[in-house]
């Protein structure tokens, strides 16, 4: 998987995109830690219980939920979230979900080593790893995904008994390693996170007088 | 480059965010168009060598045109604020940031980077490296690298410095490589290449259409 710290910084970047006026302190956190929690089945695999990348990367938890949530804001008569965090409460659980979903397994899904995202009905790890581009010579190239037999088909580096996703809780090696940063477009989105997070912060101020002012 | 789609799609997910009160379509457009400027030196390779990643891609232009958006929207006569408003402040700002983020700053992690400092230093860099916390060496980091040459032992800063625009080239479209080869030319327009680009991709389009479907805030809670 990439690093830990690139998801969180993909969640803060969404955050800061679809917060909106709840963007604060505690709600730009709590989607950066949404976004960390499917790391966590790496610690939970030392247990004996699942592998890393797939209990908490399956997509079978995010829609689950998504549907919880949907029954709560949507369906319920008295929104447990709503009655006690209001409309903020409901903006930062929804933006949560998408960080968990598209940054913290999202990503994962999109990286050499893949996810294994249709635990437990499924141990099979895929990743979405290729390219598409239009050649004057060659037409249309594209190698994310593979057509045969009339279904399509994903990169697979192996099952959860063959391929195993390197940590620093479950090195391969005698060296523990954490890594932070794999490589230069990773350090770009990186350092937008850090960045957007004060400039959305300036911007929601502005935003907050203008709508006083009305 | 990364392709102009992937630009364009990390340009709206930032742009969504920071256009705050002022998103709109026209808002977007305007961003869009700004994000895909740096693009034009594609063509000036016709007739300058190794202008493309070079002319408009450094970041000398965000730091100049950053002061120069500072000194004229908090001057008192401001001339895109008198016009354009708050609004038009806002956007200039946006495209500004769009520009060194989710253009300048993705190529200077791509292939050979940008010619960082042109035109006070034309020299290439390419940011790529690594940041890790290993029990046996500790903290580690390859971006920027420190070493004693062993013949001089002057010390070596390795920035992923590279040629010159002269020597340097950047495949495109327009000019696939330095030097023509005769027989038909291969074109490539790159869409998305590796998996994380695609991902950019998806999850800029993501932004848009969950903005699409945000409710607003409900009135009474503002007056809180």
């Amino acid at each position: 998987m990439p690093p830990t710290l690139v998801n969180v910084a993909v969640g803060i970047l969404l955050g800061v995109a679809l917060l909106g006026a709840a963007f604060d302190r505690r709600s730009i956190l709590v989607v950066g830690v949404a976004a960390a929690i499917p790391d966590l089945d790496a610690a939970i695999s030392l247990l004996g219980i699942g592998a890393t990348n797939a209990t908490l990367h399956s997509i079978f938890v995010p829609i689950a939920a998504g549907m919880l949530l949907y029954y709560d804001t949507e369906i319920r008569e008295n929104s447990w979230l709503k009655s006690n965090y209001g409309w903020y409460g409901a903006r930062v659980a929804w933006v949560a979900l998408a960080a968990y979903a598209l940054a913290g397994i999202g990503l994962d899904l999109f990286s050499n080593e893949g996810v294994v995202i249709l635990y437990p009905f499924s141990d099979r790890y895929y990743a979405v790893v290729g390219g598409f581009l239009l050649s004057t010579q060659e037409g249309v190239i594209q190698t994310y995904i593979s057509f045969g037999d009339g279904w399509f088909e994903l990169a697979t580096p192996g099952t959860i008994e063959t391929h195993h996703v390197e940590t620093w809780t479950a090195p391969a090696g005698e060296t523990r390693r954490l890594r932070l940063i794999d490589s230069g477009w990773q350090a770009v989105l990186v350092i937008t996170a850090v960045v957007s997070v004060p400039a959305k912060y300036l911007i929601e101020r502005q935003d907050r007088l203008a709508a006083g002012e009305r | 480059m990364p392709s102009s789609v992937v630009h364009v799609a990390f340009a709206c997910m930032l742009a969504v965010g920071l256009l705050g009160r002022f998103y709109d379509r026209r808002a977007l457009a305007i961003i869009v168009g700004i994000v895909l400027i740096p693009e034009l030196d594609t063509a000036l390779g016709w007739v300058m060598a190794g202008a493309h990643r070079t002319v408009l891609h450094n970041m000398v232009i965000p730091i100049v045109v950053g002061a120069v958006l500072y000194w004229e929207t908090t001057r008192e006569d401001s001339k895109i604020r008198s016009r354009w408003g708050v609004r038009g402040v806002r956007i200039a700002w946006v495209g500004l940031f769009v520009h060194t983020f989710a253009h300048i700053m993705l190529d200077w992690a791509h292939l050979s980077g940008i010619n960082f400092f042109w035109p006070l230093r034309d020299q290439f860099f390419n940011l790529d490296g690594e940041l890790a916390v290993s029990t046996t060496e500790g903290l580690v980091q390859t971006f920027v690298q420190l070493s004693a040459d062993p013949e001089t032992g002057q010390s070596v800063v390795d920035a992923g410095q590279g040629g010159t625009r002269a020597d340097t080239h950047v495949a495109n479209p327009a000019q696939p490589s330095a030097d023509p080869e005769p027989g038909p030319i291969d074109r490539r327009f790159p869409i998305a290449v590796r998996g994380w680009q695609l991902y950019l991709v998806v999850v800029g389009a993501f932004t848009l259409v969950a903005k699409r479907f945000q409710t607003p805030r409900p009135s009474e809670i503002e007056g809180e």
